[in-house]
């Protein structure tokens, strides 16, 4: 599953790197803290937040992950989607929950192995 | 009253409690100081009034989620989240009350810790509490290693004479003055990841 289908079936707006939907990706990861993100997402997954901040992009830029996906209808800041475009990581948002996006990952076959 | 979901993403909202149980606790002066020490790699928030205090057990109860939420409004689920938030970062909260004479918190944080949030909007939390219609003053100090941004509204109150500070022209003036202060003070210390980071592509 790539990041472009998961954005049109779960559904998805795209609000930075456009050009970098079109990764395979490997698991999914939630969590709010950064500490936690850090030590388990792995590679190539992708990350259900509603963090918003700067941050976000140095660890997903860190760990190669796939996209962040924001929930809740967070708006990333200016300084977030800036640096995500200079870093080309996707950011997704929705209005959904957290819950509720993951719940969907996981019938779309994205899942974590543990 | 803060949305507490956000809390997790702006410390401005644990600031903003405190700075509300402070009115609520009719502190006629409140000092409100952030204190970002890039070189001690700590971020201190210190919220000291002269509002009525809190005995040993009333400060007691603070702490505890599960009274606090029921019994006294006055406090709220506040200060145990905020607390958390504080050694979760490798800091604390304390707090130390002397009944009638006032209340001083102070929350500090490892300022480079990843699950630190930031700030947030300092702006939008200080002109809700100068516009709130309180007769009370706020003395505002923030301080990133050497630079300051520092005011006191009963300085402004005394130049204004009898001009409120909730008169439309004077409102906007504030917002502008802090929001560009805010600004200029943020560049000095932006989120840690990024800065301590060489850019990869």
């Amino acid at each position: 599953m790539t990041l472009e289908e998961l954005c049109r079936q779960i559904p998805l707006e795209v609000r930075t790197a456009a050009r970098k939907l079109g990764a395979e990706v490997t698991g999914g990861y939630a969590s709010d803290l950064l500490s936690c993100v850090m030590a388990k997402a792995q590679e190539g997954n992708v990350w259900v937040t509603l963090q918003s901040h700067p941050n976000i992009v140095a660890v997903a830029s860190l760990l190669n992950l796939a996209g962040i996906i924001i929930t809740e209808g967070m708006a990333p800041d200016a300084a977030t989607v800036e640096k995500a475009e200079q870093q080309g990581i996707p950011i997704l948002m929705t209005h959904l929950t957290t819950f509720t996006v993951v719940g969907r990952l996981f019938e779309l076959g994205v899942r974590r192995v543990d | 009253m803060a949305d507490w979901s956000d809390c997790m993403r702006e410390l401005s909202l644990h600031i903003l409690d405190a700075l509300e149980n402070s009115m609520e606790a009719g502190a006629t002066s409140i000092e409100l100081t952030i204190d970002e020490d890039l070189i001690a790699d700590r971020l201190t928030i210190t919220v000291g009034d002269n509002g009525r205090g809190m005995s040993e057990t009333e400060l007691a109860r603070v702490f505890d989620p599960f009274f606090t939420t029921r019994s006294t409004r006055h406090v709220g689920l506040g200060i145990p989240l905020f607390k958390a938030a504080a050694e979760r970062c490798n800091g604390g909260l304390t707090i130390s009350s002397q009944l009638g004479e006032g209340t001083t918190l102070e929350a500090a944080f490892q300022h480079s810790h990843i699950d630190r949030a930031p700030l947030g909007d300092m702006t939008g939390t200080l002109l809700a509490v100068i516009l709130s219609g309180s007769s009370g003053d706020l003395h505002y100090l923030h301080r990133v290693d050497g630079r300051e941004f520092e005011f006191n509204t009963a300085d402004i109150r005394a130049e204004l004479e009898e001009v409120p500070l909730t008169h439309p022209a004077v409102r906007k003036w504030l917002q502008a003055l802090i929001a560009a202060e805010e600004e200029e003070l943020g560049r000095f210390a932006s989120p840690s990841l990024l800065n301590s980071r060489k850019e990869s592509s």
